[in-house]
Order: structure tokens, then C-alpha cells, then sequence
């Protein structure tokens, strides 16, 4: 078991390696020039691990908050000395810069506008997880790309984070035997919501713009910044942050295009109501969301608990997967486990190999993000795959919100016999903006 | 002379060494306290008492024999009294609020104020109260947020409240807000921006009676009695964490931020700083200034690799650096910092620009640490994010 092990591990070693061996060639000083739409925590984040691959220059910055604009800047300035031009409007930025790389890490109800706009300007694009808010918006993210044959990663970095690259690998050995059930989860504490009083929106944020396709409702701090993703308008809450990543992970083992049947349900029994009025709110997220994905070989589901934390198991975040020879938990800090069903085969465990200060892997996905621009190759998180994988959350929140099980088909990405939960997979958009054709 | 000196000592109870508000008597994060040991077994200090106060990063404050904390439990915060010595629970004060844990723990931010025989407390939502400090009873309580409608900002109120004369000042708005100390009538209020997570902190400029309040947007000065703007000094932060008191000496104000800002000395009256660097960039953890030294932790509470350090004020210069123990908060007494680490260990070290250098330390608490620990009358008072309370004896044997 040992030998094996060891065996794995220097194989996953070597695969990193090969990521990080520079790129012999006239290409390797090619600086792509970059901007980055939504300069807040997570995409500078994202912005700070490209500049230090040394491959790109930034030359744009666009955030509908002035804050955001000027920090932003002043980061990039101080860590590089470059000093990109700073957009409130990404169409603008798009015009006049022609950037030849886009990072994209705005709320979720953004990404479709801005990442076809993008592609249709001949940019690469690094698109933020999930890839929509609505099925027939990723589709249409899926088409531009196609169309204007440039290249789109997905933030999915837990398709190359070395731990996750072992444990699909020891998956894949055969060492868990066949797998007929997946269970992906994360699990935290928490309790009662409060309602938070609505304000005027901070200073220098276009708080029309936020909304942009989303409804336009009253400004409250539980929305930005940070808070979107709790928000149904612009996101869809714990399944589609936490859920995509580790409903990914199905996928990329599985190499399915999707389930045949979903069914959803949940509830903020623990939280309350949610409340949206003139003068408070609450988010509006389900607390919790128990979602079965039923695949043709095998059934995945997902679940989420925002209170009672889960103690009486030994993790809380990540994903099961049960064999006929036991059980492998690929988690986050807590690395791979495998535990067998034989007792007296030995537990097998793979530490985390994570890059602070973020603690994932971003540094390794946009790596490989620039090796696929320079070798005109897929990236690893690739949009069409990456879509696939955003569809589980988007199609479990769907049952949610429609309240029964649907029936799927991955090929047409229609649901079947269900004309209203059809009309799901899109949504109606706030005046001027067009919900994208597919 | 000596009838005056009677008469105090007949009209207050007061111990020598108090700290009965966030960063102590004179506001500068040091006791005077002198003769605590310093020098313990490795187990640590003797464990005096335990408490569990509930979620929140409030501080202590002592007077008169009582400890005051504040903690989170079930969208309910508690303000607690204890005596300091046996940590007998004296009175609790129980009142809704939401436990706000975008990003964090949540729970309780500010620190209780002793002002004579009461005790004065803001919460993250606006919940102002005056109760008396020995019965817990409310003399009044008011929400100055919903009275006069100011922003929340994103992490709530996080200053304690600022007693001057009869008057309490808050960080609430752009430049603060003055309520009448005997029953919270509003008495000044400034723009209706968002507010910084400082405590106001009263400075003198010749004669002017002035405070130094945060915003989101930089550090303001208005007079105390009227709440009249005197200067601004412009100190943008990325999602306007403006959440260090300024650390004053004479009329030179030192101001620093974390999420990699970084720090600033700036002359009172002025717009461009004496010097700015990132050296020091205190977050929430802030520095502490000894004979023309600042201690304290540079970079973000959440980060591991926020080293302790030593800058000159003058110029900024680093003098030393520790990466082992960050983050963590400090204060100080004696010429020594009294150090809670982010994993709860106490460090004693001498507070020397010459080197970090190390008397005591023993772990004293589990979990996350962000609250500065607390020197009163021979006792340290250290908690954690959960809210375990330990106060440790280092009385002079």
C-alpha cells in the first residue's frame, strides 16, 4: 500500500513539476497584457498570482466602486510598477484597451455579459467559478468562446491542486473499487439571521451598475462587499460557491456530460425568513439544501448546513466517494483520506499542498492557463467542461426554486416534459441589458 | 492639600492600577503598573478564574474591583461584570443583536467604558446603554443608529465608547457623534458617511479640546464640545478598514491600516505625511509607543505572517523583527510587552528597539486570539473569539 502510495504521490509531484518548468523558447518573455473586471478581494487575488508569473502586464482595471479602483491600483503599482488604466464600465475598458487577456471575478449575474463581451473582443479569458447564474447564460459563455476560438479557463483550480490531483489519481487506480454514490457537502455553523438596515450606497459605487441585469433593490452592506453570493439575485448562495467545486470534482472523475434527474429541496429553517423591504434585509440563500443528482452509473448528491456544524463527522467540506473497497474523502486543508472497507487494510492519506495567502491553487491554474494560450491548447478548467460542471448547482437551485424533481438531458440541455422549469433556464433581464442568446 | 488628598481617598474605591476603558487610563495601551511578575513557571501564570462570555473580540475593562467584557450568544449580546479577583459573575446585561459574522466570528467589537459608577457600551448595530456599573441596572439605552439613521458600516460599530466631560463620543458617521452623557440626547453629529472602526481618541492642540475619529475614507479631528471639523487627513483603505486609533505624540499623529496599506506620521494640520511606508500595518492589532519606539504587529490579524516588529516613530525605520509568534495584539507596562499571540499563547518580552528578547511565555488560551490582553492590579485578562475568559495572577509574590 505503501509503494503505492509513494508511487502516487511522486507521479503527482512530477505532473506539478512539468507545470512549473519554465517554457524553453522566444515565447517566455511574451507579457500578455492583462485586465482584470471586478478588482475586489478575490479578483486581485487572482490578479496578484498572475503577475507573478511573470507573464503578464496589466494594463486595465474595472470596478463599478471607486475604492475598489484606487486600491486595486495602488496594489498593482506597488507590486509591480505597472499602472493600469482604471474603467467603472468593462465596455469601455474592452474598446480601448483590447486587452489580450480578461480576468473576470465579478458576482455571478455579471459573468455572461462580461465574459461574451470579452470573447468577442478576442480576449483570453480567466473566468471566476461558477460560470452563470442560469443555465442558458453559460451556454452562451460556451458558444462565444467557440465562436471567437479563444480560450477560456474556468476558476475551478481544484482540478490542479496537487492533492486533488493524487486523490483522483489513487481514484482512478482502482484502489477505491467501482463507485456507485458520491456525497459532496460543507458544512458549517451558524444560527438566526437578523435583518440589517438598508443605507445609501457607500460613495463612488454605481450601485445601478452592480444590479446591472439583476433587479435593482435597496442598497445594504450584507450585499457588498462580499456578501453577493448570499443574495439569489446575483448568486446562488453555499450550492452554487462551495458546491460547484466539489460537484466538479464528479465530473472530472466521471467524464460525465451531466444527470438525468435532480431533485432539490431545503429550506432557511434555522435562519428565518428572509426579508427584503424599503428599509432592511436579510440574505435570502437557503440555509441549507440537500440536492440529488442522479447520474447514469452512479448517484452524487450535494448538502449544505449552515448551522450545527458537523462534528460527529470527521470532515466538514468536500466529497465522498464510496467504492465497493471503501471510502475517499478529497477534502480542502484536510487533504485525501481513504478509508477502507477492510479493516485491516491500511488508511491511505495525502496531505494538502495548498498556496497561501489565498490557501488553494490558483497559482498552478493560471500556469497552466498561460501554457494553454502559448501552445494554443485546452486549459485544464475549460469553459465547456467547467459549464458542465456549473450546470449541477444551477439545475439543483432550479428544482429548488421550482419545488420538484426534474428530468435532464445533458446532450440538448433542455429539461424534459417541463415546459415552466424550461423557462427557468433563463431569466428576465433588468432593461437595457439582453439576456445572451445561445 | 492634605484635606483634598483625604477627601479622594474617602470618595473613590479606585485601585492604583485601573484600566477601566479600551487602552487603558491614558489611551495609550501602557499601565504604569509596576512589580507584577514578569517571570513564571513554564505552565504559565496561576490561573485565577475562567469565564465563558460568548463570541466576540471585545477587550476588558477594570475598575474598582469589577471586570467588564462583552460576548455573542444565540443573537444575543451580553455585557458581563465579574470581580476581578475571585471572577464571580456579579451582574449580566442581555440584550438582541445580530451576530454579524460576515467574514468571521462576528460577535461583539467594542469594549465597555467605566465612567465613575457606570458603564457605557455601543454595540455593532447602534444599541447605546448606560448602566450602573455596580447593579448592572440600564439607566437608559437608546439605538443612536436608528435615531438618526447613519450608516452601518460593513462590520458594524466596532469603537468603544469615548467619555469627555458630559458628553460620550462614538464612531458612528463620517466624523463621529456626541450624545449628553446623562441621558443620550444627541448633541453633535457629523456626515452621514461611513464610519471607521477606531475609538475616537481626545487630543490636544493648544487649547482646543479636540478628537481623532476614523472614517472609511481617513482620519478626522473635530472639537469635542460641537463636533466642529478642524482636519482631515485623507486615508483610504481597501474596504475602508480604518480600524487603528492614531497613536499621538505631541502633534504628531502616527496612522496605519492593514490590507497591505500600510502607515503614515503626520504632522497635526498637515495633508502630506512626515514619512509612509509598510512597515507597520496594523490592522486591528495596534501599536504601542515607548520612548520614541512603536511596537507592534505588521500585517492582518487573519494572516500568518504578520511579524511583530519594532519601527522607529521619528522615521520608520525597522529596528527588529520577530516572524515566530504573529499575529497577535499587545500592551504594555513596565517597560515590557504583554504579548497574546493568535493562538493564545502569553509572551513577556523587554520593550527594547535593541532586540525581541523574551522573559516569560506559556500558552493561555486555545482558538483564535485577537483581542489585546489586558494588565490590571496584578491580573492579566485574556480571551479568545468564542469568548474564553482566563485571567491569569501575576502578582508580585
Amino acid at each position: 500500500m505503501n509503494t503505492r502510495r509513494t508511487f502516487l504521490k511522486s507521479a503527482a509531484a512530477a505532473s506539478i513539476a512539468f507545470h512549473t518548468l519554465p517554457i524553453i523558447g522566444a515565447e517566455v518573455t511574451k507579457k500578455y497584457r492583462t485586465a482584470l473586471i471586478g478588482s475586489g478581494w478575490w479578483g486581485m487575488n487572482i490578479l496578484r498570482e498572475a503577475a507573478a508569473s511573470g507573464r503578464i502586464k496589466t494594463v486595465a482595471l474595472c470596478d463599478v466602486h471607486e475604492e475598489k479602483l484606487i486600491h486595486g491600483f495602488e496594489d498593482v503599482k506597488g507590486d509591480s510598477g505597472d499602472e493600469p488604466k482604471k474603467y467603472k464600465d468593462y465596455r469601455e475598458l474592452l474598446e480601448k484597451e483590447k486587452p489580450e487577456i480578461v480576468i473576470i471575478a465579478t458576482p455571478d449575474h455579471w459573468h455572461a455579459l462580461q465574459a461574451i463581451a470579452a470573447c468577442k473582443a478576442g480576449s483570453h479569458v480567466y473566468l471566476e467559478k461558477p460560470t452563470g447564474h442560469t443555465v442558458n447564460e453559460s451556454r452562451a459563455i460556451v458558444k462565444a468562446a467557440k465562436d471567437a476560438g479563444v480560450i477560456v479557463q474556468v476558476g475551478l483550480h481544484r482540478r490542479i491542486g496537487p492533492h486533488h490531483v493524487e486523490a483522483m489519481n489513487f481514484l482512478k487506480s482502482g484502489a477505491v473499487g467501482k463507485v456507485g454514490m458520491v456525497r459532496c457537502f460543507a458544512h458549517s455553523k451558524g444560527g438566526p439571521e437578523l435583518p440589517k438596515p438598508n443605507s445609501a450606497p457607500p460613495e463612488g459605487l454605481d450601485w445601478d451598475m452592480y444590479c446591472g441585469p439583476a433587479p435593482l433593490r435597496p442598497f445594504n452592506s450584507k450585499i457588498h462587499p462580499g456578501g453577493f453570493r448570499n443574495f439569489l439575485d446575483f448568486a446562488n448562495g453555499t450550492m452554487g460557491d462551495w458546491g460547484v467545486h466539489w460537484l466538479d470534482q464528479v465530473i472530472w472523475w466521471s467524464g460525465e456530460k451531466g444527470p438525468k434527474r435532480i431533485f432539490c429541496t431545503g429550506g432557511r429553517d434555522i435562519a428565518g425568513p428572509a426579508i427584503s423591504n424599503a428599509t432592511e434585509q436579510t440574505t435570502d440563500s437557503p440555509d441549507h439544501q440537500l440536492a440529488t443528482f442522479e447520474f447514469e452509473q452512479f448517484t452524487a448528491t450535494w448538502e449544505h448546513r449552515k448551522f450545527a456544524d458537523n462534528n460527529a463527522e470527521k470532515h466538514k467540506i468536500g466529497a465522498y466517494f464510496y467504492g465497493e473497497k471503501g471510502t475517499l474523502h478529497i477534502g480542502w486543508k484536510d487533504g485525501w483520506t481513504f478509508y477502507p472497507v477492510n479493516e485491516k487494510t491500511k488508511i491511505e492519506h495525502g496531505n494538502s499542498q495548498l498556496q497561501e495567502p489565498d490557501g488553494h491553487n490558483i497559482a498552478l491554474l493560471w500556469e497552466d492557463f498561460i501554457e494553454a494560450i502559448d501552445k494554443k491548447r485546452k486549459p485544464i478548467a475549460d469553459i465547456e467542461s467547467a459549464h458542465r460542471s456549473s450546470c449541477l448547482p444551477m439545475l439543483g437551485m432550479l428544482s429548488w426554486k421550482a419545488g420538484r424533481s426534474i428530468q435532464w438531458d445533458a446532450e440538448k440541455e433542455q429539461i424534459i416534459g417541463d415546459e415552466a422549469a424550461n423557462a427557468m433556464l433563463s431569466r428576465a433581464y433588468r432593461g437595457p441589458w439582453e439576456y445572451p442568446k445561445v | 492639600m492634605k484635606l483634598f488628598t483625604l477627601l479622594l481617598l474617602l470618595t473613590t474605591t479606585a485601585l492604583a492600577h485601573d484600566w477601566p476603558q479600551w487602552r487603558g487610563p491614558q489611551r495609550n495601551g501602557i499601565s504604569d503598573e509596576k512589580g507584577w511578575s514578569a517571570k513564571w513557571p513554564a505552565t504559565g501564570p496561576k490561573v485565577a478564574w475562567k469565564a465563558s462570555v460568548g463570541i466576540g473580540f471585545s477587550s476588558f475593562s477594570v475598575a474598582d474591583g469589577r471586570v467588564f467584557t462583552t460576548g455573542n450568544a444565540d443573537n444575543t449580546d451580553t455585557v458581563y461584570c465579574f470581580d476581578a479577583a475571585s471572577g464571580k459573575e456579579l451582574w449580566k446585561h442581555a440584550y438582541p443583536a445580530d451576530l454579524g459574522d460576515k467574514y468571521f466570528e462576528g460577535g461583539t467589537s467594542g469594549t465597555p467604558t467605566v465612567s465613575g459608577d457606570q458603564v457605557f457600551q455601543l454595540s455593532r448595530w447602534g444599541d447605546l446603554f448606560c448602566l450602573n456599573a455596580v447593579t448592572g441596572k440600564v439607566v437608559w439605552t437608546k439605538n443612536v443608529q436608528k435615531e438618526t439613521s447613519a450608516r452601518i458600516p460593513d462590520w458594524g460599530y466596532a469603537g468603544s465608547v469615548l467619555v469627555q466631560e458630559n458628553l460620550l463620543i462614538l464612531n458612528i458617521g463620517g466624523a463621529g457623534l456626541a450624545v449628553d452623557k446623562t441621558n443620550g440626547n444627541i448633541v453633535w453629529k457629523s456626515d452621514d458617511k461611513d464610519a471607521g472602526y477606531s475609538t475616537p481618541l481626545p487630543f490636544k492642540h493648544g487649547e482646543d479640546s479636540l478628537v481623532l475619529v476614523s472614517s472609511g475614507k481617513g482620519y478626522n479631528a473635530v472639537k469635542t464640545k460641537t463636533g466642529e471639523p478642524v482636519w482631515s487627513f485623507e486615508w483610504g483603505t481597501r474596504y475602508g478598514v480604518n480600524a487603528a486609533d492614531p497613536v499621538v505624540s505631541g502633534d504628531q499623529i502616527f496612522i496605519s491600516s492593514g490590507y497591505n496599506k500600510g502607515c503614515a506620521l503626520v504632522k497635526f494640520g498637515e495633508t502630506t505625511p512626515v514619512w509612509q511606508s509598510k512597515e507597520l500595518k496594523n490592522q486591528m492589532a495596534l501599536s504601542v509607543l515607548l520612548e520614541g519606539h512603536l511596537y507592534g504587529f505588521d500585517g492582518d490579524n487573519g494572516s500568518s505572517r504578520s511579524p511583530l516588529k519594532c519601527v522607529d516613530f521619528a522615521t520608520g525605520t525597522l529596528k527588529w523583527d520577530d516572524k515566530t509568534i504573529g499575529p497577535g495584539a499587545l500592551t504594555m507596562a513596565d517597560g515590557k510587552l504583554i504579548i497574546l499571540t493568535g493562538k493564545g499563547e502569553l509572551i513577556v518580552a523587554k520593550a527594547t528597539p535593541e532586540k525581541f528578547d523574551v522573559i516569560s511565555r506559556a500558552p493561555v488560551l486555545t482558538g483564535k486570539c485577537w483581542t489585546v490582553p489586558v494588565l490590571a492590579n496584578g491580573h492579566i485578562f485574556c480571551r479568545n473569539a468564542i469568548g474564553d475568559v482566563v485571567c491569569l495572577d501575576v502578582r508580585a509574590k
